[in-house]
């Protein structure tokens, strides 16, 4: 909120504040938003996913070549790209919990492997790493409508967020996640199917970045194999933010909605100053540290208030 | 640890040493592998060059190697490691893009000092006659802006805004320099823009930063942006701020997208430095160098074309054609 109103004065005149400027900010926040949420929960789960960058641009590449190069209709070629980052965010599930290693490593590994993946297999069937998509109007409609200047992206990411709020709030699954990543070894004494809760999550992921990828696709009129690289690193930044702790067992989707604003915000409403921008990341990141500490002190005078009571 | 790093460092230079000892009587012989040091392929314009060498090397019977780096976040660390691992190979002959001389000119007049015939492309117009290397292929950076601000000066542009999507890639940056004293000779005023590191890739980032740079000075009126993704995002911005047809905008590099909008007049020039015939021209020069000692005296110019309303069509054309040759898909 402090940040807002801070961009709103400095910004005063340039229309950062205005309809079409918060339109702006909120389709930038939702395509990082729609990543964030289901990586949030994960990172509750005590797990980490660094390969949805490879998988955002994976997925635009395939409706790319498939409807480009194949010629084949843009809906199945859709529902082949959502498969395919289900299948990745399934390999990094089974990866991790088979082999117990940090899926911090699992997932970078798995982050090169697809990109790389992606960039071979397009030059050897169509000989390009990026390519034009061919869309129709009720492809367009889903992922690249517009009303004013605002994405219907913005629409997916309050449903992300809804379906996210309710698995968390309202299920026992999202108990599941809760006791995963509070204490593991409790979690399996008392029952919970540790394995499937976090095996779901990768795939919960992978679906989330292959859906951010074939929404910037089809929004952009091509594939590229590089989109959503910037991700790898921003999404963990605004679930951290929005008060998710590291270690896992702790956080709301209501925080991760709050992160991602402020993400978008800062990044957005910085070009609206009119300021030198090579100090953009600089200031970027002191806005990124003051936020955080923020967050944690509320939580630690949240966390002694309810003790107290 | 320092010991230990002492140690390595006088290994590696053993190392440097022995390859270099054997590099020199058989540097000209027939053995060792002809490697080229190129760009990521992830990137359409470097996809156009291996293009070109690919289609040389079918032509002329040559068998070459492509490495490239494919994390493009450390690339100026990275080029001159993937220099220094081709030397060590003891290659017949090394083709390089000198992205990053910095680290990568030492590296090469290394190389040439053992003997090792080096041809630089793309990159490198400013050093190549030093290090030793047989010639060059490829463009001037700095000449490519330049003629961009020259066109927007010449149109009437009075605010240019140059669009950075790479800060602190030197070659990149050279675009902006040249843009910004075309435009300042001609009395005009500039912004030079960059963005977040992490954003080099997200064309709604890129969208955003170019919007919000329009509402805060109203007065830029022409756009010039150094590659072809963030020149569509700068069309989207300029149609969102609500001042389509007023603010000009032009490119270095093509795609299809870009193509298409210089078609429909939303972007008026895209320069293309015919990444085809860098690659293309380098393996003709590198066949018959080993073939024949022969070797073009002088650089050879690629670039810039411009592309515009007046050679769009055939431009098209060809890209319908033999997908990949122009870059642009």
């Amino acid at each position: 909120m402090l940040t807002y109103a801070f961009f709103a004065v400095f910004t005063a005149g340039a229309g950062f504040i205005s309809i079409n400027g918060t339109a702006g900010w909120l389709n930038l926040a939702s395509e990082l938003g729609i990543i964030a949420i289901p990586v949030g929960l994960l990172m509750i789960s005590g797990e980490f996913d660094l390969s949805i960058g490879s998988t955002v641009g994976a997925a635009s590449m395939i409706v790319a070549l498939g409807t480009n190069h194949f010629g084949l209709p843009i809906w199945p070629v859709i529902f082949l790209a959502l498969a395919a980052g289900m299948f990745i965010g399934l390999c990094n599930g089974l990866a991790v919990v088979k082999t117990n290693l940090p899926s911090f490593i699992v997932t970078l590994s798995t982050n090169f492997i697809v990109i790389g993946a992606t960039m071979g297999f397009s030059r050897l069937l169509a000989n390009v790493t990026s390519s034009s998509i061919v869309t129709t109007d009720s492809a367009k409609f889903v992922f690249a409508a517009r009303w004013g200047q605002a994405n219907i992206s913005i629409l997916w990411w309050a449903i992300a967020a809804l379906i996210g709020y309710w698995v968390l709030s309202r299920t026992v699954f999202g108990n599941w996640i809760y006791a995963t990543g509070g204490n593991l070894q409790a979690a399996r004494g008392a029952g919970v199917p540790v394995e499937r809760v976090k095996i779901s999550l990768f795939i919960g992921a992978g679906f989330a970045a292959a859906f951010v990828g074939i929404l910037q696709g089809v929004q952009w009129n091509s594939g590229n194999s590089t989109y959503g690289m910037g991700y790898v690193f921003q999404v963990p930044i605004v679930v951290v933010i929005g008060g998710i702790l590291l270690s896992g067992g702790y956080g709301s989707v209501m925080g991760i909605v709050l992160g991602t604003s402020l993400f978008g915000v800062i990044s957005t409403g910085i070009f609206y100053t009119g300021w030198n921008t090579d100090w953009i990341q600089l200031f970027l990141g002191v806005l990124l540290g003051i936020a955080v500490l923020a967050n944690n002190y509320v939580r630690r005078l949240a966390l002694t208030a309810r003790r107290e009571s | 640890m320092k010991l230990i790093s002492k140690f390595t460092r006088a290994i590696g230079l053993a190392a440097v040493a022995v390859t270099i000892g054997t590099a020199t009587p058989a540097a000209a012989q027939d053995e060792g592998p002809i490697i080229v040091v190129s760009g990521p392929l992830s990137w359409p314009f470097f996809a156009a060059v291996k293009q070109g060498f690919d289609d040389a090397a079918e032509l002329f019977g040559i068998e070459y190697q492509y490495i490239a780096v494919t994390d493009t976040a450390n690339m100026t660390s990275d080029y001159p490691r993937l220099l220094q691992q081709a030397i060590s190979r003891n290659p017949r002959m090394l083709l390089v893009g000198e992205f990053f001389p910095d680290g990568m000119d030492p590296l090469i007049r290394e190389a040439t000092a053992a003997g090792i015939p080096v041809l630089i492309h793309n990159s490198g117009q400013t050093m190549w006659e030093d290090n030793g290397s047989i010639g060059f292929v490829g463009e001037d950076p700095y000449q490519m802006g330049y003629k961009a601000g020259q066109i927007q000066a010449d149109a009437g542009v009075t605010t240019g805004l140059c669009f950075n999507q790479v800060p602190g890639n030197p070659t990149v940056e050279e675009r902006c320099n040249g843009y910004v004293a075309a435009m300042e000779e001609a009395g005009l005023a500039t912004i030079y823009q960059t963005i977040g590191t992490g954003d080099a890739t997200n064309p709604q980032a890129m969208t955003q930063a170019i919007k919000g740079t329009l509402q805060a000075n109203p007065e830029i009126d022409g756009i010039y942006t150094l590659n072809a993704v963030p020149a569509m995002s700068a069309l989207r911005a300029v149609e969102e701020v609500g001042r389509a047809g007023e603010v000009m905008i032009g490119t270095a590099d093509l795609s299809n997208e870009v193509l298409l909008a210089i078609q429909s007049g939303d972007i008026a020039f895209a320069m293309d430095q015919q990444p085809y015939l860098q690659g293309f021209m380098s393996i003709q020069i590198a066949s018959q160098f080993l073939e024949y000692g022969l070797q073009p005296i002088g650089h050879i110019k690629t670039g810039p074309l411009v592309i515009d309303a007046s050679n769009v069509e055939q431009t098209l054309e060809v890209n319908r054609a033999h997908a990949g040759v122009r870059g642009a898909d």
